[in-house]
């Protein structure tokens, strides 16, 4: 299930005529669109639009959720994550994820780097402490907290928080990262050095990004999809949604006639 | 009121707070800060009153002079009424002299059956208020001083006393005057210690008298046998006392030792020589109030208390040291026993003290004016005489309600009466006025841990592991059931529980014991091999099956398995628990009587066992509710970052949920503790309530809410026994303070050390 290296596949994510119901409540309607590998892939669109929906359903963790169902499928690297030989578990191995507010366990800046080795099983000191530096330094972290790594995590800064979740994401090589509206809770200089983080990160994930910010989309993001009302209205080549929309309600929201 | 004004006018009016709201915020402000007030007051208020109970329990005895009586006659016998009013002094002539304590008339009653000899011998026997006397003729008598009040109109209602004189009877033992005499008293026959003479040629005997009963009128006392005990004896007879209960005769002798004569209608018969002071010669000897056990004094006013008892149930009772009491001092040894409890006056010289044989404790010391020569307690044990030998005697007031209370008496070990040791006992209350209470609290406190024990032996896994399930298992749709359901089996009424356990669960197990021990084994086991097989079904198909249904595939096994090991106790049963009749050699299989045999402790059909699982209904809800809360409300935001990276379910709750919800379900135990140590009716209802200290799962216990509830309506209000039972209700309370305080600590530790953000 290893992706092959350096080889950029376009349809690496493939949503394909998703449905997705919250009980009576219909979320997403026939959603259909490829997210290439190693880019960075937006969703923008108003509250409520059901970007988050779409993201969460990358790992399938609206399964959690009492009463959800769903149609179409959703494939990733070809193979579908509703297979019923699917392991969640190793699914969400593969699709690691950072939360809008930054949600760090009660235990060690350690610890909570390695906790999806731990959850794992693997143990060696070694590995462990090479992973935290090596996951620390990929997301920025590693020369502010290199001192202090086995004090709590809550001692840090929020935006050195999400940062931290980062490295907590990456910590496990997933092939993709999903980020759920990452810099929601945080101040513009913690959010710049989480663009920065995102730019650098691209090389060795795709990485699906959830932002209200549109500059962040521009920013940091090679493709930007625009939802609006559970459906995807546009869908393309960052520079193209908002330099030349081709539809209209994608051009009232970027230009801010909606929000 | 207009206070609001027309919208978007300029009138300020708008901006302000209406006056109703003001003043309504004000009254609720004042309300809640009374209601406040008011449940601090409530609770010191129930502070005081415990206190006020408990307290005296701690306090020692008071004596005050209460007033002299003058009687200008020597006191070889110094009596009184039960009252303390009228007390008699009688010199050993053929008069007794009654002096009214509150001043009045002295009234002087002769004797009639001297016959012109001389009185060389007299004793005095409170509980019966018989005065012996032995005559320089040979003859022993006695008479009893009776009281009557007169409840004429005008009369005072004054003490009017009478003498009722019993016939003489003369010893043939010996010769020369009657120089000891004892009388003790059954009812329906006599026994009198007697000495005749002085120095080596004295001889000692013992009588007993028989009453023939007529149909009409009072019996009539005749001698059935007389006992030369002189040679038995082997050394001069220095004391002699006959119990009051006319069963025993003990003689302290001039080589030191004490005899112990045991007499019933088939003769006397002597059990048991002791030594209680290396040799030297006791100079006092007396029953202490029930008969049991002895106070003996020695040289030097060593004091020491003997009783009773049998070293193993076969043997045969006999006396042994008990307590030692502080020395009284030099001078000549006074000493009462008090007709009401196990109290005792005694004293040297001018000294005087009460003094507890149950605690063994002086309660009072204090002085008086003159050496006494002879002193007594009335009745009631209210007041006490002490009278010179010149025939003054001052009169005491003794305010001492709870003797028999102290630390000792409720926490420590304390050698009861009966007992072959010292040991933690409680039995308030017994059969008979000179019963002597066991206040011991150890037994209680014993039991209430052990209940609690129990009860969270079996309640705490099951809870935990509950709530657990349903916050990281459960679909919420079915969690939406049980949780009002377990709500509800908290609210079952205790007395129903207790009425459950005691009288349809108890006599159930009572016989199934291997069942029920099966079954334990069986449930778990099934849980773990269903769930490993579960593991090893194909991802496909427990993707098709699971979502958190799973436990709808565990509940059949578990029914199945529960059943196989409810049938299969009676094979274990038939394998391991084999009964040997010690009579007959017959091999029964039977648990209950296995049991006994194989472990030495007891089986009881209302049981720990059965305390266990009734009170798991009522401690599980408890515990579940707030464990379960607890676990519920660990942020989504962490458990979803935990399954984001690749948790498991089980993962999840162990590494991210247990940490951050420990603090509540360390909140859960600890309130389920509490119901558990306070629970009253399961307990009463459930445990047979015999205050034993063994752990033995197949006994009950007595614990100390069951205690009070059991005691407290027949526990006069004011005595030792209720004081006693507010004493346990403060111990349940400290308790349940001090762990919920340790409790709280750890709480906050724990809530400190994960807490979020």
């Amino acid at each position: 299930m290893k992706a092959e290296p350096n080889s950029s596949r376009a349809d690496f994510i493939e949503v394909d005529h998703f449905n997705f119901h919250y009980g009576p409540k219909q979320a997403l309607f026939d959603v259909h669109m490829q997210i290439p590998e190693n880019r960075v892939t937006a969703f923008i669109g108003p509250s409520g639009c059901g970007k988050s929906t779409l993201l969460r359903n990358l790992n399938r963790m609206n399964d959690l959720i009492d009463g959800v169902h769903h149609e179409g499928d959703i494939r990733i690297g070809g193979r579908s994550l509703y297979d019923p030989t699917v392991e969640v578990i190793s699914l969400r191995k593969r699709v690691g994820m950072v939360f809008q507010k930054y949600n760090p366990f009660a235990k060690s800046i350690y610890e909570n780097v390695i906790f999806s080795l731990r959850v794992a099983g693997r143990s060696k000191k070694s590995e462990l402490d090479e992973t935290v530096e090596r996951a620390l330094r990929a997301s920025a972290l590693w020369d502010e907290v290199k001192d202090r790594l086995h004090d709590s995590a809550f001692g840090l800064s929020g935006g050195q928080q999400q940062r931290l979740c980062i490295a907590r994401a990456i910590a496990n090589q997933p092939e993709i990262l999903l980020m759920d509206e990452p810099c929601a809770a945080l101040d513009p200089l913690a959010t710049l050095r989480i663009e920065e983080l995102i730019l650098e990160l691209k090389s060795q994930f795709t990485i699906v990004i959830v932002t209200h910010n549109m500059e962040q989309a521009t920013r940091c993001s090679d493709r930007t999809a625009f939802l609006y009302m559970g459906r995807l209205i546009e869908y393309g080549e960052t520079m193209q949604i908002f330099e030349n929309p081709k539809h209209a309600e994608t051009e009232a929201y970027i230009t801010g006639r909606f929000s | 009121m207009n206070s609001a004004g027309p919208p978007n006018s300029p009138d300020p009016k708008r901006f302000q707070v209406s006056k109703a709201t003001l003043w309504f915020d004000r009254l609720m402000g004042v309300g809640i800060r009374f209601g406040g007030i008011g449940v601090i007051l409530a609770v010191f208020g129930i502070f005081f009153f415990i206190g006020r109970e408990v307290l005296p329990l701690f306090g020692s005895a008071e004596v005050e002079r209460a007033g002299d009586v003058s009687a200008e006659t020597r006191p070889a016998v110094l009596g009184i009424d039960e009252w303390g009013e009228l007390p008699f002094f009688y010199d050993g002539t053929d008069r007794v002299v009654f002096v009214p304590v509150a001043g009045g008339e002295r009234v002087e009653i002769p004797l009639t059956g001297l016959e012109g000899a001389e009185v060389t011998a007299v004793s005095y026997d409170a509980v019966h208020r018989r005065v012996a006397l032995g005559l320089s003729d040979g003859r022993v008598g006695s008479f009893v001083v009776e009281y009557e009040r007169n409840y004429e109109e005008g009369s005072n209602e004054e003490l009017i006393p009478k003498l009722v004189e019993e016939p003489w009877f003369p010893v043939t033992t010996g010769e020369g005057p009657v120089t000891q005499v004892s009388y003790g008293d059954s009812g329906g026959a006599r026994v009198i210690a007697v000495k005749r003479g002085e120095g080596e040629v004295s001889k000692a005997a013992i009588l007993r008298l028989g009453m023939k009963k007529s149909l009409i009128g009072k019996g009539k006392l005749s001698l059935t046998g007389e006992t030369d005990v002189t040679g038995e004896l082997g050394a001069e007879a220095k004391i002699l006392r006959a119990s009051a209960n006319g069963e025993m005769v003990l003689i302290a002798k001039s080589n030191g030792e004490v005899a112990y004569f045991l007499a019933d209608s088939d003769g006397v018969s002597k059990r048991q020589t002791f030594m209680p002071f290396d040799g030297a010669v006791p100079v006092q000897l007396d029953f202490l109030f029930g008969g049991v056990s002895i106070i003996l004094t020695g040289p030097g006013g060593a004091q020491e208390q003997w009783s009773l008892f049998r070293l193993d149930e076969k043997a045969e009772r006999l006396f042994g040291e008990t307590k030692v009491f502080p020395a009284l001092g030099e001078g000549p040894v006074t000493f009462a026993a008090s007709q009401r409890n196990r109290t005792f006056l005694t004293g040297a010289g001018k000294n005087l003290s009460l003094r507890h044989s149950t605690s063994g404790v002086v309660r009072w010391e204090g002085e008086a004016d003159f050496v006494p020569a002879a002193v007594v307690i009335d009745g009631k044990g209210r007041h006490f005489l002490a009278a010179s030998a010149e025939g003054e005697a001052k009169r005491f007031a003794i305010d001492d309600h709870h003797p028999e209370a102290g630390w000792n008496a409720f926490f420590g070990k304390v050698w009861y009466e009966g007992g072959p040791e010292p040991v933690y006992q409680w039995q308030s209350t017994g059969g008979t006025d000179d019963f002597e209470p066991k206040l011991s609290l150890m037994p209680l406190i014993f039991g209430s841990l052990k209940g609690t024990l129990y009860a969270m032996m079996f309640s705490v896994p099951i809870a935990l592991l509950a709530a657990l399930f349903s916050a990281a298992f459960l679909p919420p749709d079915v969690k939406r059931v049980l949780k009002p359901t377990m709500e509800i089996m908290s609210s079952l009424p205790s007395v129903v529980l207790g009425f459950l356990a005691g009288l349809w669960l108890a006599p159930i197990l009572e016989s199934r014991v291997p069942s029920v021990l099966m079954m334990i084994l069986a449930l778990p086991t099934t849980a773990l091999v269903v769930g490993y097989g579960w593991a090893r079904l194909p991802i496909a198909l427990r993707n098709r099956l699971g979502g958190g249904r799973e436990w709808m595939l565990v509940v059949p096994f578990l029914v199945v398995a529960g059943m196989i090991g409810w049938a299969l106790g009676p094979v274990i049963e038939s394998w391991f628990f084999i009964y040997q009749d010690p009579a007959t050699g017959k091999q029964i299989a039977d648990f209950k009587m296995w049991w006994p045999q194989a472990t030495g402790s007891s089986f009881e059909q209302r049981n720990s066992m059965v305390l266990g699982f009734m009170m798991g209904f009522a401690v599980i809800p408890v515990i579940f509710t707030i464990a379960e809360d607890a676990l519920s409300n660990v942020p989504k935001s962490l458990t979803a970052a935990a399954s984001a990276l690749g948790a498991t379910r089980w993962q999840v709750v162990w590494t991210v949920m247990l940490p951050v919800a420990s603090s509540g379900i360390f909140s859960a135990l600890m309130i389920g503790f509490g119901r558990a140590v306070g629970e009253t009716m399961i307990m009463v209802m459930a445990t047979g309530n015999t205050p034993v200290t063994e752990w033995n799962l197949f006994n009950g216990m007595r614990t100390l809410s069951a205690n009070i509830a059991v005691e407290l309506p027949e526990a006069p209000v004011g005595s030792t026994h209720y004081r006693t039972l507010f004493l346990g209700a403060v111990v349940l309370f400290a308790m349940t303070f001090v762990m919920n305080t340790i409790a709280e600590l750890l709480r906050q530790r724990l809530r400190e050390k994960n807490k979020l953000v």
